[in-house]
Protein backbone atom coordinates (compact mmCIF):
# COMPACT_ATOMS: atom_id res chain seq x y z
CA UNK A 1 0.00 0.00 0.00
CA UNK A 2 1.35 3.36 -0.76
CA UNK A 3 1.20 6.32 1.15
CA UNK A 4 -1.38 9.05 -0.27
CA UNK A 5 0.99 11.16 -2.24
CA UNK A 6 -1.52 14.18 -1.44
CA UNK A 7 -0.56 13.94 2.36
CA UNK A 8 3.17 14.00 2.06
CA UNK A 9 4.32 17.24 1.14
CA UNK A 10 3.18 19.26 4.13
CA UNK A 11 4.43 16.40 6.79
CA UNK A 12 7.24 15.33 4.85
CA UNK A 13 9.00 18.66 4.88
CA UNK A 14 7.91 19.56 8.28
CA UNK A 15 9.34 15.76 9.53
CA UNK A 16 12.43 16.68 6.95
CA UNK A 17 12.82 19.94 8.99
CA UNK A 18 12.50 18.23 12.63
CA UNK A 19 14.62 15.64 12.06
CA UNK A 20 16.82 17.87 11.34
CA UNK A 21 16.15 20.57 13.69
CA UNK A 22 16.50 17.69 16.85
CA UNK A 23 20.10 16.83 15.32
CA UNK A 24 21.54 20.14 15.69
CA UNK A 25 18.67 22.91 17.67
CA UNK A 26 18.99 26.18 15.96
CA UNK A 27 16.56 29.24 16.98
CA UNK A 28 15.62 30.59 13.21
CA UNK A 29 14.24 27.01 12.14
CA UNK A 30 11.74 27.60 14.89
CA UNK A 31 9.41 29.31 13.62
CA UNK A 32 8.88 27.70 9.98
CA UNK A 33 7.88 24.75 11.73
CA UNK A 34 4.42 25.96 12.81
CA UNK A 35 5.86 25.13 16.82
CA UNK A 36 2.97 25.99 19.30
CA UNK A 37 5.71 26.59 22.10
CA UNK A 38 7.72 29.59 22.46
CA UNK A 39 10.96 29.73 21.22
CA UNK A 40 13.19 29.03 24.43
CA UNK A 41 10.83 26.11 25.77
CA UNK A 42 11.10 24.50 22.13
CA UNK A 43 14.62 24.88 21.94
CA UNK A 44 14.64 22.98 25.42
CA UNK A 45 12.02 20.34 24.14
CA UNK A 46 14.39 20.10 20.45
CA UNK A 47 17.34 19.89 23.57
CA UNK A 48 15.67 16.75 25.36
CA UNK A 49 15.12 15.10 21.98
CA UNK A 50 19.28 15.73 20.81
CA UNK A 51 19.73 14.55 24.55
CA UNK A 52 18.31 11.38 24.14
CA UNK A 53 19.92 10.54 20.45
CA UNK A 54 23.43 11.10 21.98
CA UNK A 55 22.81 8.82 24.63
CA UNK A 56 21.63 6.13 22.70
CA UNK A 57 24.25 6.75 20.14
CA UNK A 58 26.90 5.85 22.55
CA UNK A 59 25.05 3.48 24.33
CA UNK A 60 24.52 1.19 21.23
CA UNK A 61 27.91 1.67 19.95
CA UNK A 62 29.56 1.04 23.56
CA UNK A 63 26.96 -2.62 23.90
CA UNK A 64 28.93 -3.21 20.46
CA UNK A 65 32.60 -1.92 20.48
CA UNK A 66 33.42 -2.56 24.00
CA UNK A 67 37.26 -3.26 23.31
CA UNK A 68 37.28 0.34 21.59
CA UNK A 69 35.26 1.93 24.03
CA UNK A 70 37.73 0.45 26.63
CA UNK A 71 40.73 1.61 24.73
CA UNK A 72 39.81 5.27 24.00
CA UNK A 73 38.34 6.40 27.46
CA UNK A 74 34.54 7.04 28.09
CA UNK A 75 34.91 10.66 27.16
CA UNK A 76 36.83 10.25 23.97
CA UNK A 77 33.99 7.68 23.03
CA UNK A 78 31.13 9.80 23.95
CA UNK A 79 32.06 12.41 21.36
CA UNK A 80 33.19 9.87 18.82
CA UNK A 81 29.71 8.39 18.76
CA UNK A 82 27.84 11.94 18.68
CA UNK A 83 30.05 12.40 15.60
CA UNK A 84 29.54 9.43 14.35
CA UNK A 85 25.69 9.64 14.34
CA UNK A 86 26.01 12.88 12.55
CA UNK A 87 28.36 11.24 9.70
CA UNK A 88 26.50 7.88 9.65
CA UNK A 89 23.19 8.00 11.50
CA UNK A 90 20.93 4.65 11.82
CA UNK A 91 19.18 4.04 8.76
CA UNK A 92 17.22 0.95 10.47
CA UNK A 93 15.18 1.25 13.31
CA UNK A 94 16.81 -1.55 15.22
CA UNK A 95 20.33 -0.29 16.80
CA UNK A 96 21.86 -3.45 17.12
CA UNK A 97 22.42 -2.99 13.48
CA UNK A 98 24.30 0.22 13.29
CA UNK A 99 27.08 0.41 13.24
CA UNK A 100 28.61 -1.82 11.05
CA UNK A 101 30.64 1.04 8.50
CA UNK A 102 32.04 2.25 12.70
CA UNK A 103 35.82 0.36 12.14
CA UNK A 104 36.26 2.05 8.67
CA UNK A 105 35.14 5.46 9.74
CA UNK A 106 37.28 4.95 12.40
CA UNK A 107 40.26 3.70 11.14
CA UNK A 108 40.37 6.65 8.77
CA UNK A 109 39.68 9.32 11.45
CA UNK A 110 42.63 11.72 12.17
CA UNK A 111 42.06 12.30 15.69
CA UNK A 112 42.56 8.50 16.34
CA UNK A 113 45.72 8.43 13.78
CA UNK A 114 48.37 7.71 17.11
CA UNK A 115 46.14 4.21 17.50
CA UNK A 116 46.36 2.40 14.08
CA UNK A 117 44.68 -0.12 15.22
CA UNK A 118 41.65 1.00 16.69
CA UNK A 119 40.25 0.16 13.25
CA UNK A 120 40.84 -3.52 13.52
CA UNK A 121 40.01 -3.65 16.89
CA UNK A 122 36.64 -2.12 16.08
CA UNK A 123 36.59 -4.97 13.33
CA UNK A 124 36.86 -7.73 16.26
CA UNK A 125 34.16 -5.87 18.16
CA UNK A 126 31.69 -5.71 15.19
CA UNK A 127 32.59 -9.48 14.15
CA UNK A 128 31.65 -10.62 18.26
CA UNK A 129 28.77 -8.30 17.80
CA UNK A 130 27.35 -10.29 14.80
CA UNK A 131 28.24 -13.84 15.81
CA UNK A 132 26.05 -13.48 19.02
CA UNK A 133 23.15 -12.24 16.87
CA UNK A 134 23.82 -14.96 13.96
CA UNK A 135 20.80 -17.92 13.76
CA UNK A 136 21.23 -20.66 15.93
CA UNK A 137 21.82 -23.83 14.28
CA UNK A 138 22.46 -27.46 15.35
CA UNK A 139 25.28 -30.14 14.50
CA UNK A 140 24.42 -32.58 11.65
CA UNK A 141 26.46 -35.05 13.21
CA UNK A 142 24.88 -37.32 10.61
CA UNK A 143 26.47 -35.46 7.62
CA UNK A 144 30.11 -36.48 9.09
CA UNK A 145 29.73 -40.35 7.57
CA UNK A 146 29.96 -38.31 4.27
CA UNK A 147 33.76 -37.43 5.25
CA UNK A 148 34.40 -41.68 4.81
CA UNK A 149 32.02 -42.16 1.51
CA UNK A 150 32.25 -39.41 -0.58
CA UNK A 151 35.33 -37.33 -2.73
CA UNK A 152 36.59 -34.57 -0.65
CA UNK A 153 36.28 -32.63 -3.69
CA UNK A 154 32.78 -33.02 -3.54
CA UNK A 155 32.36 -31.97 0.15
CA UNK A 156 32.42 -28.58 1.71
CA UNK A 157 32.81 -28.23 5.69
CA UNK A 158 30.25 -25.83 7.17
CA UNK A 159 30.99 -23.46 9.77
CA UNK A 160 28.66 -22.35 12.26
CA UNK A 161 26.32 -19.00 11.32
CA UNK A 162 28.13 -16.11 12.44
CA UNK A 163 31.82 -17.75 12.58
CA UNK A 164 34.12 -15.03 11.13
CA UNK A 165 37.89 -15.09 10.32
CA UNK A 166 39.97 -12.00 10.65
CA UNK A 167 43.10 -11.28 9.74
CA UNK A 168 45.12 -8.14 11.04
CA UNK A 169 48.07 -6.34 10.34
CA UNK A 170 47.85 -6.09 14.45
CA UNK A 171 47.71 -8.16 17.56
CA UNK A 172 43.80 -7.71 18.17
CA UNK A 173 43.87 -10.70 19.78
CA UNK A 174 46.01 -9.42 22.34
CA UNK A 175 44.34 -6.37 22.61
CA UNK A 176 40.91 -7.50 23.01
CA UNK A 177 41.84 -9.68 25.79
CA UNK A 178 43.79 -7.36 27.85
CA UNK A 179 41.04 -4.75 27.40
CA UNK A 180 38.14 -7.30 28.15
CA UNK A 181 38.75 -10.07 29.50
CA UNK A 182 41.86 -10.09 31.88
CA UNK A 183 42.60 -6.18 32.65
CA UNK A 184 45.87 -6.62 34.78
CA UNK A 185 48.81 -5.20 34.16
CA UNK A 186 50.77 -8.33 33.00
CA UNK A 187 47.66 -8.48 30.13
CA UNK A 188 48.65 -4.78 28.78
CA UNK A 189 52.83 -5.18 29.26
CA UNK A 190 51.34 -8.37 26.58
CA UNK A 191 49.76 -5.59 24.54
CA UNK A 192 53.02 -3.56 24.86
CA UNK A 193 55.13 -6.51 23.72
CA UNK A 194 52.90 -7.72 20.77
CA UNK A 195 52.87 -4.07 19.49
CA UNK A 196 56.47 -3.22 19.80
CA UNK A 197 57.43 -6.50 17.62
CA UNK A 198 54.79 -5.61 15.15
CA UNK A 199 52.78 -8.77 15.72
CA UNK A 200 49.89 -9.55 13.51
CA UNK A 201 47.15 -11.68 14.59
CA UNK A 202 44.41 -13.97 13.18
CA UNK A 203 41.55 -15.14 14.84
CA UNK A 204 38.11 -17.35 14.49
CA UNK A 205 35.26 -15.31 15.88
CA UNK A 206 33.17 -18.52 16.82
CA UNK A 207 30.13 -19.10 19.50
CA UNK A 208 30.78 -20.88 22.94
CA UNK A 209 27.69 -21.30 24.07
CA UNK A 210 25.65 -18.18 23.71
CA UNK A 211 29.26 -16.00 24.26
CA UNK A 212 31.20 -15.55 20.75
CA UNK A 213 34.85 -15.84 21.80
CA UNK A 214 37.93 -15.40 20.13
CA UNK A 215 40.49 -18.29 19.16
CA UNK A 216 43.70 -17.39 17.78
CA UNK A 217 44.97 -18.84 14.69
CA UNK A 218 48.06 -20.20 13.16
CA UNK A 219 48.63 -19.45 9.33
CA UNK A 220 47.55 -22.62 7.95
CA UNK A 221 44.76 -22.42 10.34
CA UNK A 222 43.65 -19.37 9.20
CA UNK A 223 44.23 -20.59 5.25
CA UNK A 224 42.03 -23.23 6.45
CA UNK A 225 39.03 -21.45 7.63
CA UNK A 226 39.16 -18.98 4.78
CA UNK A 227 38.84 -21.67 2.58
CA UNK A 228 35.62 -23.39 4.25
CA UNK A 229 33.85 -19.70 5.03
CA UNK A 230 34.45 -19.47 0.79
CA UNK A 231 32.82 -22.54 0.71
CA UNK A 232 35.29 -24.17 -1.22
CA UNK A 233 35.49 -28.33 -1.52
CA UNK A 234 37.61 -29.74 1.01
CA UNK A 235 40.14 -30.88 -1.15
CA UNK A 236 41.11 -27.21 -2.12
CA UNK A 237 40.71 -26.01 1.19
CA UNK A 238 43.21 -28.99 2.01
CA UNK A 239 45.76 -27.87 -0.26
CA UNK A 240 45.11 -24.13 0.46
CA UNK A 241 46.24 -25.20 4.15
CA UNK A 242 49.44 -26.65 2.96
CA UNK A 243 50.92 -29.96 4.01
CA UNK A 244 51.68 -28.56 7.94
CA UNK A 245 47.65 -28.53 8.48
CA UNK A 246 46.58 -31.36 10.98
CA UNK A 247 43.05 -31.74 9.91
CA UNK A 248 42.26 -34.76 12.21
CA UNK A 249 43.50 -32.41 15.20
CA UNK A 250 41.07 -29.83 13.84
CA UNK A 251 38.54 -31.39 13.15
CA UNK A 252 38.70 -33.02 17.37
CA UNK A 253 39.17 -29.16 18.34
CA UNK A 254 36.47 -28.33 16.35
CA UNK A 255 33.83 -31.00 17.14
CA UNK A 256 33.91 -30.50 20.83
CA UNK A 257 34.31 -26.78 20.27
CA UNK A 258 31.12 -27.06 18.45
CA UNK A 259 32.48 -25.05 15.47
CA UNK A 260 31.20 -27.23 12.84
CA UNK A 261 27.57 -27.30 11.49
CA UNK A 262 28.03 -30.12 9.55
CA UNK A 263 29.35 -31.71 6.16
CA UNK A 264 27.45 -30.90 2.69
CA UNK A 265 27.74 -32.54 -1.24
CA UNK A 266 28.93 -29.20 -3.17
CA UNK A 267 25.78 -28.15 -5.48
CA UNK A 268 23.04 -29.75 -3.22
CA UNK B 1 -7.38 -14.78 20.64
CA UNK B 2 -7.17 -12.64 24.57
CA UNK B 3 -6.41 -9.27 24.26
CA UNK B 4 -6.58 -8.91 20.55
CA UNK B 5 -8.46 -5.99 18.76
CA UNK B 6 -11.06 -6.71 16.53
CA UNK B 7 -10.46 -4.98 13.09
CA UNK B 8 -13.69 -5.02 11.82
CA UNK B 9 -15.36 -2.54 14.39
CA UNK B 10 -11.98 -0.96 15.64
CA UNK B 11 -12.83 -2.24 18.84
CA UNK B 12 -10.89 -3.91 21.20
CA UNK B 13 -11.67 -6.84 23.54
CA UNK B 14 -10.28 -6.39 27.04
CA UNK B 15 -9.09 -9.94 27.38
CA UNK B 16 -7.56 -11.74 30.13
CA UNK B 17 -11.14 -12.81 31.48
CA UNK B 18 -11.58 -11.44 35.10
CA UNK B 19 -11.48 -14.09 37.88
CA UNK B 20 -10.90 -14.53 41.88
CA UNK B 21 -7.52 -13.01 40.76
CA UNK B 22 -8.59 -10.21 38.39
CA UNK B 23 -5.81 -7.47 38.65
CA UNK B 24 -3.22 -9.95 38.70
CA UNK B 25 -4.46 -11.18 35.28
CA UNK B 26 -4.42 -8.31 33.86
CA UNK B 27 -1.18 -6.74 34.55
CA UNK B 28 2.36 -7.08 33.04
CA UNK B 29 5.85 -5.79 33.47
CA UNK B 30 8.71 -4.50 31.38
CA UNK B 31 11.18 -7.84 31.12
CA UNK B 32 14.10 -6.50 30.60
CA UNK B 33 17.68 -8.05 30.77
CA UNK B 34 18.91 -7.98 34.25
CA UNK B 35 15.88 -9.45 35.29
CA UNK B 36 15.65 -12.26 33.07
CA UNK B 37 17.18 -14.79 34.88
CA UNK B 38 15.05 -14.01 37.92
CA UNK B 39 12.26 -13.92 36.46
CA UNK B 40 12.52 -17.23 34.60
CA UNK B 41 14.37 -18.95 37.48
CA UNK B 42 10.96 -18.25 40.04
CA UNK B 43 8.27 -16.56 37.60
CA UNK B 44 6.39 -14.60 39.75
CA UNK B 45 2.22 -14.49 39.08
CA UNK B 46 2.08 -11.71 36.19
CA UNK B 47 -0.93 -11.24 33.30
CA UNK B 48 1.67 -11.05 30.67
CA UNK B 49 5.46 -9.67 30.41
CA UNK B 50 5.86 -6.88 27.42
CA UNK B 51 9.27 -7.03 25.24
CA UNK B 52 10.25 -4.33 22.88
CA UNK B 53 10.15 -6.25 19.66
CA UNK B 54 13.50 -4.32 18.15
CA UNK B 55 15.63 -5.97 20.75
CA UNK B 56 14.52 -9.77 19.07
CA UNK B 57 15.30 -8.88 15.17
CA UNK B 58 18.20 -10.96 15.16
CA UNK B 59 18.32 -14.08 13.47
CA UNK B 60 19.22 -16.09 16.89
CA UNK B 61 21.44 -15.69 20.01
CA UNK B 62 20.52 -15.99 23.83
CA UNK B 63 17.75 -12.65 23.70
CA UNK B 64 16.27 -14.30 20.96
CA UNK B 65 16.48 -18.30 23.55
CA UNK B 66 15.29 -16.18 26.54
CA UNK B 67 12.34 -14.84 25.09
CA UNK B 68 10.59 -18.38 24.08
CA UNK B 69 11.73 -19.48 27.13
CA UNK B 70 9.34 -16.13 28.41
CA UNK B 71 6.46 -16.46 25.78
CA UNK B 72 6.02 -20.62 27.19
CA UNK B 73 5.26 -19.19 30.76
CA UNK B 74 3.57 -15.50 30.18
CA UNK B 75 1.70 -14.52 27.13
CA UNK B 76 3.71 -12.09 25.73
CA UNK B 77 3.37 -8.33 24.16
CA UNK B 78 5.33 -7.12 21.71
CA UNK B 79 5.84 -3.59 22.26
CA UNK B 80 7.45 -1.36 19.13
CA UNK B 81 9.56 1.36 19.29
CA UNK B 82 10.94 1.34 15.46
CA UNK B 83 8.50 0.94 13.22
CA UNK B 84 7.56 5.07 12.86
CA UNK B 85 4.18 4.55 12.26
CA UNK B 86 3.42 8.43 11.17
CA UNK B 87 6.69 8.70 8.57
CA UNK B 88 5.82 10.02 5.27
CA UNK B 89 8.57 8.32 3.93
CA UNK B 90 7.05 5.04 4.67
CA UNK B 91 7.40 2.04 6.65
CA UNK B 92 10.74 0.32 6.10
CA UNK B 93 9.87 -3.36 4.87
CA UNK B 94 13.07 -4.62 6.43
CA UNK B 95 11.65 -3.54 9.54
CA UNK B 96 8.10 -4.89 8.49
CA UNK B 97 9.75 -8.29 7.44
CA UNK B 98 11.69 -8.40 10.91
CA UNK B 99 8.51 -8.04 12.91
CA UNK B 100 6.67 -10.53 10.91
CA UNK B 101 9.12 -12.99 11.32
CA UNK B 102 8.93 -12.35 15.28
CA UNK B 103 5.45 -12.15 15.73
CA UNK B 104 5.49 -15.60 13.57
CA UNK B 105 8.32 -17.17 15.67
CA UNK B 106 6.62 -15.22 19.31
CA UNK B 107 2.73 -15.56 18.51
CA UNK B 108 2.32 -12.71 20.99
CA UNK B 109 -0.74 -11.56 23.13
CA UNK B 110 -0.85 -7.99 21.94
CA UNK B 111 1.44 -5.88 18.88
CA UNK B 112 1.94 -2.82 19.48
CA UNK B 113 4.10 0.74 18.95
CA UNK B 114 3.84 4.73 18.68
CA UNK B 115 2.28 7.51 16.86
CA UNK B 116 5.29 9.16 15.96
CA UNK B 117 7.50 9.33 12.94
CA UNK B 118 11.35 8.77 12.96
CA UNK B 119 11.94 8.26 9.30
CA UNK B 120 12.98 11.06 6.50
CA UNK B 121 15.17 11.91 3.79
CA UNK B 122 17.12 14.27 5.12
CA UNK B 123 18.51 15.86 1.34
CA UNK B 124 17.32 14.73 -1.91
CA UNK B 125 18.97 11.51 -3.20
CA UNK B 126 20.22 10.21 0.45
CA UNK B 127 19.23 7.25 2.44
CA UNK B 128 16.10 7.69 4.86
CA UNK B 129 17.72 8.35 8.14
CA UNK B 130 15.69 6.36 10.91
CA UNK B 131 16.20 8.57 14.27
CA UNK B 132 15.38 6.45 16.76
CA UNK B 133 13.30 8.23 18.87
CA UNK B 134 9.54 8.73 19.42
CA UNK B 135 8.83 12.15 17.04
CA UNK B 136 6.13 14.09 17.72
CA UNK B 137 3.48 14.16 14.43
CA UNK B 138 0.81 16.97 14.16
CA UNK B 139 -2.76 16.04 14.70
CA UNK B 140 -3.88 17.40 10.91
CA UNK B 141 -5.76 15.43 8.38
CA UNK B 142 -2.81 14.62 6.53
CA UNK B 143 -0.43 13.32 8.93
CA UNK B 144 -3.65 11.38 9.94
CA UNK B 145 -3.81 9.75 6.67
CA UNK B 146 -0.32 8.92 6.49
CA UNK B 147 -1.09 6.95 9.73
CA UNK B 148 -4.19 5.40 8.90
CA UNK B 149 -2.02 3.86 5.79
CA UNK B 150 0.85 3.03 7.37
CA UNK B 151 -1.01 0.99 10.41
CA UNK B 152 -3.07 -0.75 7.99
CA UNK B 153 -0.38 -1.84 5.83
CA UNK B 154 1.25 -3.18 9.38
CA UNK B 155 -2.50 -5.05 9.70
CA UNK B 156 -2.30 -6.42 6.09
CA UNK B 157 1.17 -7.87 6.83
CA UNK B 158 1.29 -9.02 10.00
CA UNK B 159 -2.74 -10.33 9.49
CA UNK B 160 -4.27 -8.88 12.51
CA UNK B 161 -4.76 -5.64 14.15
CA UNK B 162 -2.16 -3.53 16.38
CA UNK B 163 -2.80 -0.97 19.07
CA UNK B 164 -1.10 2.50 18.39
CA UNK B 165 0.28 4.56 21.53
CA UNK B 166 -0.22 7.91 22.28
CA UNK B 167 2.88 9.84 22.54
CA UNK B 168 4.56 12.12 25.33
CA UNK B 169 6.32 15.23 23.04
CA UNK B 170 8.08 17.97 23.83
CA UNK B 171 6.87 20.20 21.40
CA UNK B 172 3.37 20.59 19.70
CA UNK B 173 2.15 22.13 16.30
CA UNK B 174 0.08 25.15 16.29
CA UNK B 175 -1.55 24.06 12.63
CA UNK B 176 -3.48 21.30 14.78
CA UNK B 177 -6.76 20.37 13.29
CA UNK B 178 -8.05 18.23 15.97
CA UNK B 179 -7.38 17.21 19.44
CA UNK B 180 -5.52 14.10 20.20
CA UNK B 181 -8.76 12.32 21.25
CA UNK B 182 -10.54 12.94 17.75
CA UNK B 183 -7.42 11.86 16.27
CA UNK B 184 -7.20 8.40 17.94
CA UNK B 185 -10.69 7.76 17.21
CA UNK B 186 -10.74 8.32 13.85
CA UNK B 187 -6.85 6.37 13.79
CA UNK B 188 -8.83 3.70 15.23
CA UNK B 189 -12.28 3.74 13.29
CA UNK B 190 -10.55 4.21 9.36
CA UNK B 191 -7.74 1.84 10.51
CA UNK B 192 -8.99 -0.90 12.28
CA UNK B 193 -6.49 -0.60 14.90
CA UNK B 194 -7.10 -0.01 18.48
CA UNK B 195 -5.51 2.12 20.89
CA UNK B 196 -2.35 1.65 23.72
CA UNK B 197 -3.41 4.78 25.75
CA UNK B 198 -0.27 5.85 27.97
CA UNK B 199 -1.62 7.65 31.15
CA UNK B 200 1.77 8.62 31.91
CA UNK B 201 2.11 10.37 28.78
CA UNK B 202 -1.21 12.25 28.88
CA UNK B 203 -0.05 13.62 32.06
CA UNK B 204 3.20 14.52 30.83
CA UNK B 205 1.77 15.98 27.92
CA UNK B 206 -0.49 18.29 30.08
CA UNK B 207 2.05 19.57 32.94
CA UNK B 208 4.24 20.56 29.64
CA UNK B 209 1.63 22.45 27.98
CA UNK B 210 0.76 24.38 31.44
CA UNK B 211 -2.35 23.06 31.85
CA UNK B 212 -3.75 24.96 34.81
CA UNK B 213 -5.15 21.93 36.20
CA UNK B 214 -3.21 19.03 34.91
CA UNK B 215 -5.30 16.35 36.42
CA UNK B 216 -8.73 17.34 35.15
CA UNK B 217 -7.28 17.57 31.57
CA UNK B 218 -6.18 14.11 31.69
CA UNK B 219 -9.50 13.15 33.01
CA UNK B 220 -11.12 15.29 29.95
CA UNK B 221 -8.97 13.29 27.52
CA UNK B 222 -9.77 10.03 28.83
CA UNK B 223 -13.43 11.30 28.76
CA UNK B 224 -12.89 12.28 25.45
CA UNK B 225 -12.07 8.92 24.08
CA UNK B 226 -14.78 6.47 23.12
CA UNK B 227 -15.58 2.98 24.81
CA UNK B 228 -14.15 0.07 23.61
CA UNK B 229 -10.98 1.54 21.34
CA UNK B 230 -8.74 1.22 24.18
CA UNK B 231 -6.71 -2.29 23.88
CA UNK B 232 -4.10 -1.95 26.93
CA UNK B 233 -3.03 0.74 29.48
CA UNK B 234 0.47 1.75 30.22
CA UNK B 235 2.13 3.36 33.42
CA UNK B 236 5.30 4.58 34.37
CA UNK B 237 7.14 7.19 36.19
CA UNK B 238 8.37 10.95 34.94
CA UNK B 239 10.89 13.41 35.83
CA UNK B 240 10.40 16.66 36.54
CA UNK B 241 13.68 18.31 35.42
CA UNK B 242 12.28 22.06 35.66
CA UNK B 243 11.77 23.82 32.60
CA UNK B 244 10.46 20.35 31.13
CA UNK B 245 8.96 17.44 32.52
CA UNK B 246 10.62 13.80 30.53
CA UNK B 247 9.06 10.88 30.41
CA UNK B 248 11.89 8.95 31.00
CA UNK B 249 10.43 5.77 32.59
CA UNK B 250 12.81 6.03 35.74
CA UNK B 251 11.12 5.91 38.69
CA UNK B 252 7.85 4.53 40.18
CA UNK B 253 4.47 6.01 38.68
CA UNK B 254 3.73 9.43 40.07
CA UNK B 255 0.41 9.88 42.51
CA UNK B 256 -1.43 12.34 39.85
CA UNK B 257 -0.60 9.65 37.20
CA UNK B 258 -2.35 6.74 39.53
CA UNK B 259 -5.58 8.84 39.36
CA UNK B 260 -5.79 9.52 36.07
CA UNK B 261 -5.72 5.31 35.82
CA UNK B 262 -8.10 5.13 38.44
CA UNK B 263 -10.24 7.35 35.75
CA UNK B 264 -9.50 5.16 32.77
CA UNK B 265 -9.86 1.67 34.59
CA UNK B 266 -13.09 3.57 35.47
CA UNK B 267 -14.11 4.28 31.86
CA UNK B 268 -12.90 1.52 30.12
CA UNK B 269 -13.13 -1.38 32.60
CA UNK B 270 -10.42 -3.66 33.55
CA UNK B 271 -7.58 -2.76 30.45
CA UNK B 272 -4.50 -5.53 30.13
CA UNK B 273 -2.27 -3.06 32.10
CA UNK B 274 1.97 -2.79 31.67
CA UNK B 275 4.24 -1.03 34.40
CA UNK B 276 6.95 0.21 32.06
CA UNK B 277 10.84 1.11 33.66
CA UNK B 278 13.35 1.42 31.40
CA UNK B 279 16.09 3.33 32.88
CA UNK B 280 17.33 2.79 36.20
CA UNK B 281 15.96 -0.43 36.41
CA UNK B 282 15.25 -1.13 39.86
CA UNK B 283 14.71 -4.47 41.77
CA UNK B 284 12.21 -6.39 40.27
CA UNK B 285 10.44 -6.50 43.81
CA UNK B 286 9.99 -2.94 43.02
CA UNK B 287 8.17 -3.25 39.54
CA UNK B 288 6.32 -6.06 40.74
CA UNK B 289 5.48 -4.20 43.84
CA UNK B 290 4.04 -1.27 41.07
CA UNK B 291 2.36 -4.07 39.18
CA UNK B 292 0.72 -5.16 42.38
CA UNK B 293 -0.35 -1.82 42.78
CA UNK B 294 -1.88 -1.81 39.83
CA UNK B 295 -3.75 -4.84 40.17
CA UNK B 296 -5.86 -3.82 43.33
CA UNK B 297 -7.18 -0.62 41.72
CA UNK B 298 -7.77 -2.75 38.59
CA UNK B 299 -9.88 -5.33 41.13
CA UNK B 300 -11.28 -2.46 42.90
CA UNK B 301 -12.73 -0.68 39.92
CA UNK B 302 -14.19 -3.99 39.01
CA UNK B 303 -15.93 -4.51 42.41
CA UNK B 304 -19.66 -4.13 41.73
Amino acid sequence: MNIPNLAEPREAQRQRLLLAVFAAPAAGAVPALSIRELDARALRGFEAYRANAEALAERALGAVFATVQTMVGEDNFRHLAREFWQAHPPERGDMGEWGQTFPAWLGAHAAMAQWPYLGDCARLDLALHQNERAADAVFDAASLSLLESSDPALLSLQLMPGTALLRSAWPIATIHAAHCLDETQAAFVGVRAALDEQRGEQVLVVRKGWRAVVHRLGQAEADWSASLLAGTSLSIALESAGEAFDFAAWLSTALREQWVKGVAVLGD
Amino acid sequence: MPGHVTAAAGSVQAGHELTGNAGVAGVGIGLRQPHYAQVLAAPPPLGFVEVHSENFFADGGAALAVLHRAREIYPLSLHGVGLALGSAAGLDPWHLDRLDRLVKRIEPVRVSDHSCFARAVLSPGQAVVHANDLLPIAFTDAALAIMVANVMQVQERLRRPMLVENLSSYVSFADDSMSEPEYFTQLCRRSGCGMLLDVNNIMVNALNAGAPDPLAACRSYVDALPLGIVGEIHLAGYVDAGEIVIDDHGSRVRPDVWRVYEHALKRFGPVPTLVEWDTGLPALDVLLDEAAHASALMVRAAAP
